[in-house]
């Protein structure tokens, strides 16, 4: 991709069905090369979204543009150089799964038939199997092969690990990462925090059709707060009134001051200046998860998580 | 075994599908009432119903499609007759599914799984099932009862002809709860209960043209020997719930014992590699539909065939019984004309139905989840449209000219002279156009409402009901003429007008134009 052009694109997007008001003014924007990872709970508008972007329906209003196109006019053209996994991984019951894979192969313009080859064997996958005697996890890994072993420069891929073990979760993340950097871009849609943490180059938060905050996780985490664990072997001077430093709290242990306490990311440097001046035992400092920034996120935003957003994942539907 | 959670399972399987049973309980007691009524409104004095029976029974063709009926000197046989072949698929077909969707069906789509997790003892649903679908069955059989004794069948026959079609519908169901234990999809219970069902309407007709003990081999036979109208033996009741009870029973304790998930029958590996021709949108849009048109044609092929081979008794019948010509709508003049006509209006509704089905595996496909990945490839909207439509049009007209063919051979064979073979094929092309357009319709409501598609099926299911049984319920004229197949001409015996079935292609057309700009614009999928 030599063009720095976005990706995808879209802004202000709406989208009605009926009198439910799906999307409500969306911004997104994911830029070539990178990981874009899509979060939001359940009924968001992720997987509304993607369908508008990829031209399956139609948006109510608002700009969407893909690689530069009109993804409702040019869906099947623009199509060419993206792969797609659905939410809802449905595949043809009387194929086999290696069937299932050339028929999506088929379908999106192509395979790598070596990565084709390698992925069957690193997802373990049985393609001689008939689809209706796999089970989902099996269908989830068929899905995730066509788009990986795709010939594309963008893969869309909608909550693709749900039913996925560790193991296979571990494998995605490593194809993943191979798939980025041959220059591949991807939209990640999850719910998995840990996998759009180690994979994500850039977040973008929605809720309730709107986009609630986007960046890279070092911009979101920048108006965080960073936890500090430290054990001294003497007593830090003047560190609860240091500047940026809240929830202090220390206590004597085993001859050791043991101290914990929360900090902007912008004065760590000073603080830990102090924590050495008082000979540093053990120390741990962890930056804010992305469930954190998720859950606080929201805390902000137009009140607390309703209990239908709680719920289970998107794909564990009906 | 006790039977730990049957009240809450047969809660569930109410709520999940009520509406459904409803609407077949619904759908059966108006067919049986709406054609009751019609055979007392046609045939008011014992001299019609003389006249029509003596008719009917004149040849074995027609014994061999609506049975043979004893006792069809009344009122009450002439509704048998008249809903003999209807009835011979709809009866076990509410047994068959009404088990078929709260069994295996549910055990396939993993939600067995969750209830069995609960309260409920293994053997519990398949019971439950049966329950469910027996008091659906003794509920459409009162209806039935009720319906005929209002036109004035006597009460005590009526009650055995609804007792007999129930005890029909109750076999399925036995059958069907048994296949839905040794068989791994909801796919295979239908398939081999279907199977069963061809196999006993063959074993049925072949018993009544030979007149032999082949009809007591058929559960359908049972029905009929019945005699509700006739001899009324009561006691052949106990064979069919007999065995709809073993069948049934050994299903519970299958089920009681076996694994969940489990079968006997399991379907093996299969290719690593799509060829291809499957990795094509066309082959692939071939793989989706053949099943649809491998049934449809067996279906068409069994009626085409039969008939064919009744071919010569039919003609001396009428040749020796004007009146039975009459009877069923043909001049005596040319039987063996009139003959083919008959049969092959029977072809355009098998293949009508092939198109309806072919058409709403379009909409499987989206609720299925699987137009979606689809068309998020570089297949376009219209070309994945065009596709499909080429592959249903070429199955259904692979439907009516093989057939065509085969009753040409068989009616050639039977008739011991050579039978022009081009009348036979171009009278089933001439109702082409008429398929044609309640596929069109079927297609326009995918794609523009595609949530009302079940709409497609009751639109076939009044086609179906005024080509059936229209003519010789004297329906009104513009009764009549709602079926596009009313307006083809009854080839081979009359005249083919080339309007009328350009004016039909006009409107397919139209509706099909209709479906692709609404299935340009709707979003999918449309859940």
């Amino acid at each position: 991709m030599s063009t720095t052009h976005p990706v995808i694109r879209t802004e202000g997007l709406t989208k009605t069905f009926g009198p439910v008001r799906a999307l409500d003014g969306l911004d997104l924007e994911v830029a070539p090369g990178e990981v874009h990872g899509f979060l939001g709970p359940n009924g968001a508008g992720k997987s509304t979204t993607i369908r508008v972007v990829l031209g399956l329906i139609r948006a109510s209003g608002g700009h969407v543009e893909l690689f530069g196109g009109d993804p409702w006019r040019q869906a099947a053209r623009l199509h060419e150089r993206l792969a797609y996994v659905a939410g809802d991984v449905a595949l043809w019951p009387g194929l086999t799964g290696g069937q299932c894979l050339d028929v999506l192969g088929a379908t999106q313009g192509g395979l790598d038939e070596t990565r084709r080859a390698a992925l069957i064997d690193r997802f373990d996958l049985d393609p001689t199997k008939r689809v209706r005697d796999y089970s989902k996890g099996n269908r989830q890994k068929v899905a995730l092969i066509a788009a990986l072993a795709a010939e594309a420069d963008l893969l869309v891929l909608d909550e693709p690990t749900s039913g996925l073990d560790p193991l296979m979760e571990q494998a995605f993340q490593v194809v993943v990462r191979e798939r980025r950097e041959q220059g591949c871009t991807v939209l990640l849609s999850s719910h998995i925090m840990d996998e759009v943490e180690s994979l994500a180059d850039r977040v973008s938060i929605i809720r309730r059709g709107r986009t609630v905050t986007t960046g890279t996780l070092a911009e979101l985490r920048r108006h965080t707060r960073t936890h500090v664990h430290a054990v001294t072997v003497d007593v830090p001077v003047g560190l609860a009134d240091a500047l940026g430093v809240a929830d202090y709290g220390s206590e004597r242990l085993d001859g050791h001051t043991d101290i914990r306490f929360t900090i902007d990311a912008e004065h760590l440097d000073a603080v830990v200046g102090q924590l050495h001046a008082a000979q540093i035992h053990t120390l741990t400092v962890t930056p804010p998860s992305l469930d954190e920034l998720f859950l606080r996120t929201y805390d902000g935003e137009s009140g607390p998580l309703d209990r239908s957003e709680l719920a289970q994942p998107e794909g564990v539907r009906r | 075994m006790s039977a730990t959670g049957l009240r809450a399972m047969l809660g569930v399987q109410w709520r999940t599908h009520r509406r459904g049973t409803l609407v077949w309980i619904v759908a059966l007691v108006a067919t049986l009432v709406g054609t009751a009524g019609a055979v007392a409104g046609l045939y008011t004095t014992p001299e019609k119903i003389h006249t029509y029976a003596q008719a009917v029974t004149a040849g074995n063709a027609l014994a061999a499609i609506n049975g043979k009926v004893e006792g069809i000197d009344s009122l009450g046989g002439v509704i048998q007759d008249e809903s003999g072949f209807l009835f011979a698929f709809l009866l076990p077909l509410l047994g068959i599914s009404l088990v078929a969707q709260v069994t295996r069906r549910e055990e396939e789509a993993g939600r067995l799984e969750a209830l069995l997790g609960g309260r409920v003892a293994r053997h519990v649903p398949v019971l439950a099932g049966l329950i469910g679908a027996s008091v659906a069955i003794v509920v459409t059989a009162v209806g039935f009862a009720l319906g005929l004794t209002a036109f004035g069948v006597p009460a005590a026959r009526s009650v055995l002809y609804a007792a007999s079609l129930g005890a029909l519908a109750f076999v399925f169901a036995g059958l069907a709860s048994l296949l839905a234990q040794v068989t791994l999809h909801s796919r295979g219970v239908y398939v081999w209960s279907l199977l069963v069902l061809a196999v006993s309407y063959l074993l049925r007709g072949v018993g009544d043209v030979t007149k032999t003990w082949v009809t007591w081999l058929s559960p359908l036979g049972w029905a009929e020997k019945a005699a509700p109208f006739g001899a009324m033996r009561w006691w052949t009741l106990v064979i069919a719930l007999a065995l709809g009870g073993l069948l049934a029973t050994v299903a519970v304790v299958i089920a009681g014992r076996r694994d969940l998930g489990s079968s006997l029958v399991r379907g093996g590996a299969g290719s690593a590699r799509a060829s291809a021709w499957l990795r094509t949108p066309l082959g692939l849009a071939t793989m989706i539909h053949r099943p649809a048109v491998l049934g449809w044609l067996a279906g068409a092929l069994v009626i085409a065939g039969m008939m064919g081979a009744l071919a010569q008794p039919f003609v001396n019948a009428v040749t020796g019984n004007p009146a039975m010509g009459e009877a069923i709508g043909m001049s005596g003049a040319q039987p063996e004309a009139g003959f083919l006509a008959v049969t092959q209006l029977y072809v355009a509704i098998i293949a009508m139905g092939y198109a309806v089905q072919a058409v709403g595996s379009l909409r499987g496909e989206e609720t299925a989840g699987r137009l979606e990945p689809r068309l998020s490839g570089t297949l376009s909207r219209m070309r994945w449209l065009a596709v499909h439509g080429l592959v249903v049009i070429t199955g259904l007209v692979v439907i009516v000219l093989v057939s065509s063919v085969v009753l040409a051979i068989a009616t050639a064979w039977s008739m011991g002279t050579a039978v022009h073979l081009w009348s036979v094929v171009g009278a089933g092309a001439a109702y082409l156009p008429s398929e044609l357009l309640i596929g069109a319709l079927a297609l326009a409501i995918f794609g523009l409402r595609p949530r009302a598609f079940p709409a497609a099926w009751a639109a076939f299911a009044v086609v179906a009901f005024i080509a059936f049984l229209g003519p010789g319920l004297k329906l009104a004229g513009w009764v009549l003429d709602l079926a596009p197949t009313t307006h083809v001409g009854d080839p081979p015996l009359g005249t083919v007008k080339a309007l009328p079935l350009v004016v039909l292609c006009a409107i397919a057309a139209a509706l099909g134009a209709a479906a692709a700009v609404g299935f340009r614009r709707r979003g999918v999928p449309q859940g």
